[in-house]
């Protein structure tokens, strides 16, 4: 196979932001979730939990409440006071109407996606109804008492709302407009304890129970027509910061501030008998830090919390067959490549949120064997951090092969940099009169001869930039698809010798364009998955191309069809362990001088795929001849022909940001230890242990 | 009232011989007055209170008019000098139309101390804001008048909002502790322990680091050109 010598590189200092609130579209199996920096992403649960949509945060922005309205609309609504309606298929803001009640703190819609209701800072609720062709109206002010409505819930008929403030619980008659009941909340603690009781959550059920969960720890169960409390559990000492309920409304999940989450279910207190009661069932501790959001699905609990992870925990009584469906996913890394690397230079380009930064990689002049660590001769250096202006965060970046480019993107900016290197040092020199394109690109990528710059744009467009030398650029030409689309493309694809581009836009279609004409050559059939990394072979000019679902496909582009070996693959089937996998491939790269070998990486692996070796078979009792490479090393020249397969992975180097090829001989990988991340995130609660 | 101040004075002198039977005073019939003098006493009584009320009045009087006085004296002596004055009313006029209705308050012909700095209008948002130097005036002492930028309601909202959501996650009686601590109790309990996750902090002395690389690098640098 090969010796590699590997750059480990683990100063990428990259600190995701924690997850503020989720919102659970029922009929698209589409989970959306807001960051703490005011990013939006949508994850596509029936495309295999992929990552399909990142809406990059704003500094002012502060996302508080997230609801799908309407079918397929995203409605957000934060401490600025504005109700945001999102465009996903431009993936930006699309409109804000002022709620004109201060920071609104949260929003629910209805049952039927026609209303929206959100409370705001100064106690009011008020009601707004979604226009059917964009943006919402206002439609009434509720009665406004004193104090911030921090949660709210509509019932499930519509009639009734229930809003949680501080200390106390009202529930509002939405034709009417006035309080229907006041519930205090904070009368069942004891005097020496007397504090402020915040209701962090709130919901309403069918039967006219209000379920409430407060900073004292506690979920509360209100029978609202009385205003007596039927039912109380203390479920932590730190307070219960988030609650949702199952459509069936017999199983809620409340998520705490020491990151755990609990399960409550309504049980019949004695089997078979008809008096049914809500009891504390599962305790999950998937979270070091506060849960502020969570959702309850069909078949899984999902909470996400301020350690920037989500957390997919199927419940085994609902999952039907026992595969890789039951199994607990976690997602701290993002599924999208933050990390350029210039490979002749041997540069890499580091995207943060709000800045870049440029380092050049050490260097060793000397060897060893299999498994040990090389001396550095020259440590690797920070050449350069560019901090992009103004309070947007940096949708895509990209530099040259050659290092001597260097292009980012913000939602409203494009700024291009020429960087000359002078021995050692270098210098930033920024690349006036570029063309004035509809802003923002969502994927930057340079052709290997560093002569052209390609660059994704909305409605399926990809604009094609030609850089000059000293210092300047030139717009060339904008490729369409044929048949038109309107979501954007978010993944490109060069080939080496510069003629021809692939494209993938929202919609799941693969475009490959012919640039020594300026015109689509071919689509790529659509296949049911969204595409998570493609790459163009640089000798035979075949696509490679990685589903979420993980399945692998090579497209010859000059013959238009699938190659024999991509057509054998599909005959026989991947490996179960392969398709196994929790994240998605983010990056292709290849071999120059072996046409026959492919690097793949995704979080916890690195594989170099052999196209001319067989693909394993999942025999029935062996489940570990996937991942072979350790016993391969110990069998003999012989009896390793025969076990010999196609994938060779190596689990050492994990969470993997990004892996890639520099030369034959050389590897770079990226890694980001999840203890680093945990060293920098905000203060947990504390957990007092025995004896320390 | 004649008759009390009668028997008081008769209640008087007879104190010693406290024997002498207190009936005997009794069987004394009062003086006879004549309706005439009773009047003219009582007028009399009357002038005498009614002047030592006046003179009451007049003194208290006297004393508020001193005070105001007094007052009057202390705050023309904090004043600048007439002249002074005149002109600072002269000079502005020609300026007014520059500042923003905001900062006139602050700038007009308000008494001030001199050695003040600029007045902090409600809520000053950093890097907005316009330095405007008062022109054309002689003014003592070093001060700056600035024209800050117009406060956004919105901003404070956002700001009061975030305030109360950090204090109370992060506030007291949260029981939080940092980052480091809490991971590194898996540390601390383990079989063979082991130190904290971050037991160096890498912010320890940032300055002085970088300031011994630039010195190195320009003492090589040094070195170098002088053995070439």
């Amino acid at each position: 196979m090969g010796e590699f010598e590997v750059h480990r590189v683990r100063f990428f200092g990259l600190v995701p932001a924690g997850v503020r609130c989720m919102a659970y579209q029922h009929n698209g199996r589409r989970l959306a979730l807001a960051r703490t920096d005011g990013a939006v992403e949508v994850y596509n649960f029936a495309a295999n939990y992929y990552m399909e949509k990142a809406i990059p945060g704003h500094q002012t922005r502060s996302v508080e409440a997230l609801c799908w309205a309407a079918g397929e609309r995203l409605f957000g609504a934060g401490l600025s006071g504005d109700i945001t309606e999102y465009d996903l298929e431009r993936l930006r803001p699309a409109r804000a109407v002022d709620g004109f009640g201060g920071p609104i703190w949260s929003m629910a819609a209805n049952n039927d996606g026609t209303r929206l209701a959100i409370g705001c800072e100064d106690g009011s609720v008020k009601l707004f109804q979604v226009v059917p062709g964009g943006g919402v109206q206002f439609e009434k002010n509720l009665d406004r008492q004193k104090g911030r409505v921090l949660c709210l819930s509509w019932h499930p008929s519509g009639t009734h709302l229930a809003a949680g403030s501080i200390d106390f619980i009202r529930v509002l008659d939405v034709h009417s407009g006035r309080t229907a009941q006041r519930i205090m909340v904070n009368c069942h603690v004891p005097k020496s304890k007397k504090r402020e009781c915040v209701v962090w959550s709130i919901a309403f059920l069918s039967s006219g129970t209000v379920i409430s969960s407060d900073s004292f720890g506690r979920v509360q169960f209100w029978d609202w027509e009385r205003g007596t409390l039927q039912d109380s559990h203390t479920v932590s000492s730190s307070a219960a910061l988030s609650l949702a309920v199952s459509e069936k409304e017999d199983s809620i999940v409340v998520g705490t501030s020491a990151g755990a989450t609990y399960q409550f279910q309504l049980l019949p207190v004695k089997a078979g008998g008809q008096e049914k009661r809500w009891v504390r069932t599962k305790p999950f501790q998937h979270h070091t830090h506060d849960v502020r959001a969570v959702v309850h699905t069909p078949t899984a609990l999902i909470s996400g919390g301020l350690d920037a992870q989500l957390v997919i925990r199927p419940l085994m009584e609902k999952v039907q067959k026992k595969g890789y469906d039951a199994a607990l996913r976690k997602f701290t890394l993002p599924h999208r490549r933050l990390v350029s690397c210039a490979r002749k230079a041997r540069l890499l380009l580091f995207q943060f949120s709000q800045h870049l930064e440029l380092w050049r990689l050490g260097s060793t002049n000397k060897t060893g064997k299999d498994g040990e660590t090389l001396p550095l001769s020259r440590m690797p250096e920070h050449l350069l951090q560019l901090k992009s202006k103004g309070p947007e965060h940096i949708y895509c970046s990209c530099v040259s092969p050659c290092g001597s480019w260097i292009a980012y993107s913000t939602a409203s900016r494009f700024h291009l940099y020429r960087v000359q290197h002078e021995g050692d040092s270098i210098s930033v020199k920024k690349v006036p009169g570029v063309p004035k394109l509809l802003l923002p690109a969502y994927q930057l990528q340079c052709a290997s001869d560093s002569g052209r710059l390609f660059i994704a744009s909305d409605r399926g467009s990809v604009h094609v930039v030609q850089l000059l030398e000293p210092g300047g650029c030139k717009h060339l030409h904008t490729l369409r698809p044929p048949a038109g689309t309107r979501e954007a493309v978010y993944l490109l694809a060069s080939s080496a010798d510069g003629n021809w581009l692939a494209a993938v836009s929202g919609d799941w279609e693969v475009h490959v364009y012919s640039l020594k004409h300026f015109k689509h050559h071919c689509t790529v059939p659509t296949y049911s998955c969204a595409v998570t990394a493609l790459a163009i072979h640089p000798t035979t000019n075949n696509l490679f191309i990685s589903y979420s679902d993980q399945q692998l496909f090579e497209f010859s582009i000059p013959e238009k069809q699938y190659t024999a070996w991509s057509r054998a693959v599909q005959n026989s089937g991947l490996h179960k362990l392969w398709l196994e996998r929790d994240s998605p491939i983010t990056h292709i790269a290849f071999n120059p001088k072996n046409t026959s070998q492919v690097l793949l990486h995704d979080v916890y692996m690195l594989c170099v795929l052999d196209k001319s070796l067989p693909c394993p078979q999942p025999l029935p009792d062996d489940s570990a001849v996937l991942v072979n490479q350790s016993t391969l090393k110990q069998l003999s020249e012989p009896a390793r022909r025969r076990q010999l397969h196609a994938f060779k992975i190596c689990k050492k180097f994990q969470p993997l940001l990004f892996a890639d090829l520099l030369d034959e001989r050389c590897l770079v990988t990226v890694e980001r230890p999840a203890l680093d991340i945990s060293a920098q995130l905000p203060p947990p609660v504390q957990q007092k242990k025995f004896g320390t | 009232m004649v008759r009390r101040r009668r028997r008081q004075e008769k209640e008087a002198a007879p104190v010693a011989p406290a024997a002498a039977p207190p009936s005997s005073e009794d069987d004394e019939a009062p003086e006879e007055l004549s309706f005439g003098t009773a009047r003219a006493e009582a007028e009399a009584e009357r002038k005498l209170v009614g002047e030592a009320a006046r003179r009451h009045r007049e003194l208290l009087k006297e004393k508020r008019r001193r005070r105001q006085e007094l007052f009057a004296e202390q705050k023309r002596r904090k004043l600048l000098p007439e002249a002074l004055l005149q002109e600072l009313a002269a000079a502005p006029p020609a300026r007014a139309d520059e500042r923003s209705p905001a900062a006139a308050p602050e700038f007009s012909l308000d008494k001030r101390p001199q050695g003040v700095s600029a007045k902090q209008n409600e809520g000053r948002i950093p890097g907005q804001v316009k330095k405007d130097k008062a022109g054309g005036t002689r003014s003592k002492g070093n001060y700056i008048a600035v024209h800050l930028k117009d406060e956004n309601l919105t901003g404070l909202h956002q700001q009061t909002a975030k305030d109360f959501i950090h204090s109370q996650l992060y506030g007291p009686g949260t029981n939080r502790t940092s980052a480091n601590e809490f991971f590194s109790i898996a540390n601390k309990k383990d079989l063979v322990k082991k130190a904290a996750v971050q037991f160096v902090d890498k912010s320890w002395g940032l300055e002085k680091k970088q300031r011994a690389t630039k010195f190195t690098k320009y003492w090589v640098a040094r070195k170098v050109t002088n053995t070439l």
